[in-house]
């Protein structure tokens, strides 16, 4: 085999070390599953496409928005709290790229602390729309009109993609305590960095099209 | 055996590891990692469900021999019409021209070792018969009755047997998917050293395109699916017209997958024939370039097509002439490839073998199917033939005599390769002739019927019948001659076992082709290339020498899988 | 008087000031960056300081005021 040269963590701010200069396999292998991985998150992407098309024909093609039902009109939803909601998905979605970029430069305790960091807010979105769905469920059910159908089916999906993610990132955190990461080989980090990106995006556009319009 | 050594890395990459082979009946043949294996795996699956969805369509067949049905209940009937169609097209075409052909043919034609993630496609393959169990078990509840296109609100009086008809779908969605993007990734990433993308075969070319409609048109069919479940099970009223859903949403949900799909369906068969028709002509393929973007032309038009199946339903006008105008269009290319394959044959040395038989075949009833295709794009004949059995005639000519046909033909073509034994040409040559005649018999009348009238997915056609006297005698006629459909099933099937054992030994290359699975044994070894070959031209020039360097051929004393199973001994170049 | 409505777009309004500016900062820092997950990330950055835009103009009540119709 080749000589590869690990990264070692000393605690100072250098740049890992290119694997595609020193390991031209690992390199290829790495490209395949980044290509893999991207490709996922854009059938995923179409995933969320298409319940967005059923929810922008419903919404257009109802008489009135928000929906009448038994004689009332629905209320339309809170934004205050979702906005303050997205900002906290938001700037789980920042800490993490922190996390990577420490990563990067061999600050493994910096990395741990923005990762844990990302894990909290990711679960403090989670609790957040916990208390959304408490505040919605008095007005609005999933089955009641297509207005529940589309937020509850939309946001629910989301955020189990969100929990998904929380448990990716905890399972990092897990294994990047037991060293399975090093400075040159880190694609499971990088993945989740991607996914947790993902997830923040995808919730700008729902939050937008439940929110916002 | 050089088993878990790696080559040099300063010309080869990650793929060029050969891994240490597998061990133990269940890593090599049951939790198999080798796309061959997997490939196996995928086509006799798929032929048991091509059996057990063909005999539905022969329940089908004799229930219309008599104009007030003959053998069955109206809901059995449409149980029947149901489970035959959704079982043909995810249990039998999918997996068979994607998981079979696409998973066995391109990593060899590419020169890889394998596909870029073996395990998924392992766990795509396994889903299978775990959705398969969950289809079928929709018979215990009832039965699905809606039609394999299950729209509701018509669908939602199947109850669970509609929801777990969803649920089964949704997995097999899942394991095409996977498999979409497994197979992007591969031929994006691991062709071999040379290999540029207009030196690639077009067979390849063909699973490049189908794979990129799989994994991003099977998604939106996932949601239809998700969203219909929803409904049945927990009341959300997506499609429930008087809570402000829509019936329409759904069908625009499910086309935009479905219309692909059908691309998805004819696209690997179109690369057979590109396969198939010049290396029995001796001739290079005549417009490589046309065909290879024609493909790519077809899966991106594929997309913009759908609503072409929902003219009747209410669907706009203004919307309609779009549509109508891109489906037209979408004939263009597969035109173009239907010219460039008669001019492949034209003025060539024919070899008329069963695959050429079967692909010349293809050329017929593909191209009668496509100009039915474009008597249904037109929206004011489409809103006359809508719903009646000249659709049924248009969609089997192009599904069972297309993409039935170009597998048919994959099936004695790739054969020695994947075993090392020839398949019995006699019997595959009338079993060719069988499905032909036995084909056009049962779907021919179908045009006419259906323009007169004739109803599909109705379990009696009384009211037909009593305007039009010769339905009876054309249906009793169809239901004689699907017969003999069945009977070259069959005879397919028992050439295939029989053949695994028992047939003649091909050797490296009994066609003389030029691709790069025709350069490693037959079976090929379970690392399929020893060297990683580096290509210098497309593979259809025969009379040049051919475009390889660094194929290493020497005979392998590790069998592969298969071979033990077909008690072929690899045998290499030299011999 | 701080009800709960004004606090979350209180907070909301400096959120998203602090996360955009910082998500944007990122983005011109890897501006250069090459590479199939570079590519990808410089996106997706941008679309969360997009988020962030939005967030902060909910939060001052531009955006996401209705009114039954």
């Amino acid at each position: 085999m080749a000589a590869t040269t690990v990264a070692q963590f000393d605690g100072h701010d250098a740049v890992a070390v290119r694997y595609h200069d020193v390991d031209p396999v690992y390199a290829e292998t790495r490209d395949i599953r980044l290509l893999g991985f991207v490709l996922f998150l854009v059938s995923d992407c179409v995933f969320f496409g298409a319940f967005i098309f059923a929810y922008l024909y419903l919404r257009v093609s109802a008489p009135t928005w928000p929906p009448v039902l038994n004689g009332h009109q629905l209320p339309w939803f809170d934004t205050a709290f979702a906005a303050l909601n997205s900002v906290v998905l938001f700037g789980s979605g920042v800490t993490m790229h922190f996390a990577l970029e420490n990563w990067k430069h061999l600050n493994r305790r910096k990395f741990t602390s923005w990762l844990i960091a990302t894990i909290v807010l990711g679960i403090g979105f989670l609790l957040g729309q916990a208390h959304e769905y408490s505040l919605v469920l008095k007005d609005v059910s999933w089955w009641g009109t297509t207005m529940g159908a589309s937020f509850f089916t939309l946001t629910g999906l989301h955020g189990f993609h969100v929990f998904v993610g929380v448990i990716y990132l905890t399972t990092l955190l897990i294994q990047t305590n037991r060293g399975v990461y090093t400075g040159s080989k880190y694609f499971g980090l990088t993945a989740g960095t991607l996914y947790w990106h993902f997830v923040d995006v995808i919730w700008v556009a729902l939050f937008f099209l439940f929110y916002l319009w | 055996m050089e088993a878990g050594t790696t080559t040099s890395h300063a010309d080869h990459g990650a793929h060029d590891h050969i891994h240490p082979p597998p061990e133990g009946f269940i890593r090599k043949y049951v939790f198999s990692l080798d796309h061959k294996v997997i490939a196996f795996q995928y086509f006799t699956m798929g032929l048991i469900f091509m059996m057990v969805a063909g005999s539905f369509g022969e329940l089908i067949r004799l229930q219309l021999t008599s104009p007030t049905g003959a053998i069955m209940s109206h809901a059995t009937y449409n149980t029947m019409f149901t489970m035959h169609g959704t079982a043909m097209v995810w249990l039998v075409l999918i997996p068979l021209v994607t998981g079979a052909a696409g998973n066995f043919i391109m990593p060899l034609q590419i020169g890889a070792r394998d596909v870029a993630f073996p395990w998924l496609n392992m766990l795509s393959f396994w889903i299978l018969p775990v959705a398969a169990i969950v289809l079928f078990s929709t018979f215990l509840f009832g039965g699905a009755h809606a039609g394999w296109t299950e729209y509701p609100p018509v669908s939602l009086a199947d109850g669970t047997a509609g929801a777990l008809w969803c649920v089964a779908i949704f997995l097999v969605g899942i394991s095409s998917t996977m498999t979409g993007l497994n197979f992007l990734v591969t031929i994006v990433k691991m062709r071999a050293p040379g290999m540029t993308w207009t030196r690639m075969p077009l067979f390849v070319w063909a699973t490049f395109a189908t794979a990129l409609m799989n994994m991003i048109a099977t998604v939106a069919l996932s949601d239809a699916l998700a969203a219909l479940f929803f409904e049945h099970v927990w009341n959300v009223p997506f499609f429930d017209a008087t809570r402000g859903g829509s019936a329409v949403l759904y069908q625009h949900m499910f086309w935009f997958y479905s219309h692909p799909a059908v691309y998805i369906f004819i696209l690997p068969a179109f690369g057979v024939i590109s396969e198939v028709l010049p290396t029995f002509s001796r001739k290079p393929i005549f417009g490589y370039k046309l065909i290879a973007f024609s493909s790519m032309a077809i899966a991106i038009l594929g997309f913009a097509v759908w609503a072409h199946h929902m003219f009747p339903g209410g669907l706009a006008p203004w919307l309609q002439l779009p549509f109508m105008i891109l489906t037209f269009a979408i004939g263009i290319p597969t035109g173009i490839k239907i010219f460039s394959w008669l001019a492949t044959i034209w003025g060539g040395r024919l070899y008329l073998t069963s695959p050429m038989l079967y692909a010349m075949g293809f050329l017929i009833t593909f191209t009668f199917g496509g100009i039915t295709g474009v008597f249904l794009a037109s929206v004011p004949a489409d809103l006359h033939e809508h719903g009646t059995v000249y659709v049924v005639a248009h969609f089997h000519y192009v599904v069972a005599g297309g993409a039935v046909l170009g597998f048919l033909a994959a099936i004695p073509y790739w054969f020695p390769k994947a075993t090392g034994r020839l398949m019995d040409e006699r019997l595959s040559k009338i079993g060719f002739w069988l499905f032909f005649i036995g084909f056009n018999g049962t779907f021919f009348p179908m045009h006419w019927l259906g323009l007169e009238g004739m109803p599909r997915r109705y379990a009696s056609y009384a009211a037909f019948a009593a305007t039009n006297p010769d339905a009876v005698f054309w249906n009793r006629f169809e239901t004689a001659f699907s017969f003999l459909m069945v009977a070259s099933v069959g005879l397919l099937a028992f050439n295939v076992i029989w053949s695994v054992r028992h047939g003649k030994l091909a050797g490296i290359n009994p066609w003389g082709a030029r691709t790069l699975e025709w350069m490693i044994s037959s079976p090929p070894p379970y690392y399929n290339f020893k060297k990683i070959p580096i290509v210098l031209d497309r593979p259809y020039d025969f009379d040049k020498p051919l475009p390889y360097r660094n194929l290493d051929n020497d005979v392998d004393p590790y069998p592969s899988p298969i071979a033990a199973v077909t008690g072929v001994k690899p045998v290499g170049a030299g011999a | 008087m701080m009800t709960p409505e004004l606090l979350e777009k209180s907070l909301a309004f400096v959120g998203a000031i602090i996360v955009g500016v910082t998500a944007i900062v990122q983005l011109r820092n890897d501006w250069a960056a090459k590479g199939l997950d570079a590519v990808v990330t410089k996106l997706l950055l941008g679309l969360m300081a997009v988020g962030c835009v939005l967030a902060l103009l909910a939060a001052i009540n531009v955006v996401g005021v209705h009114h039954a119709s």
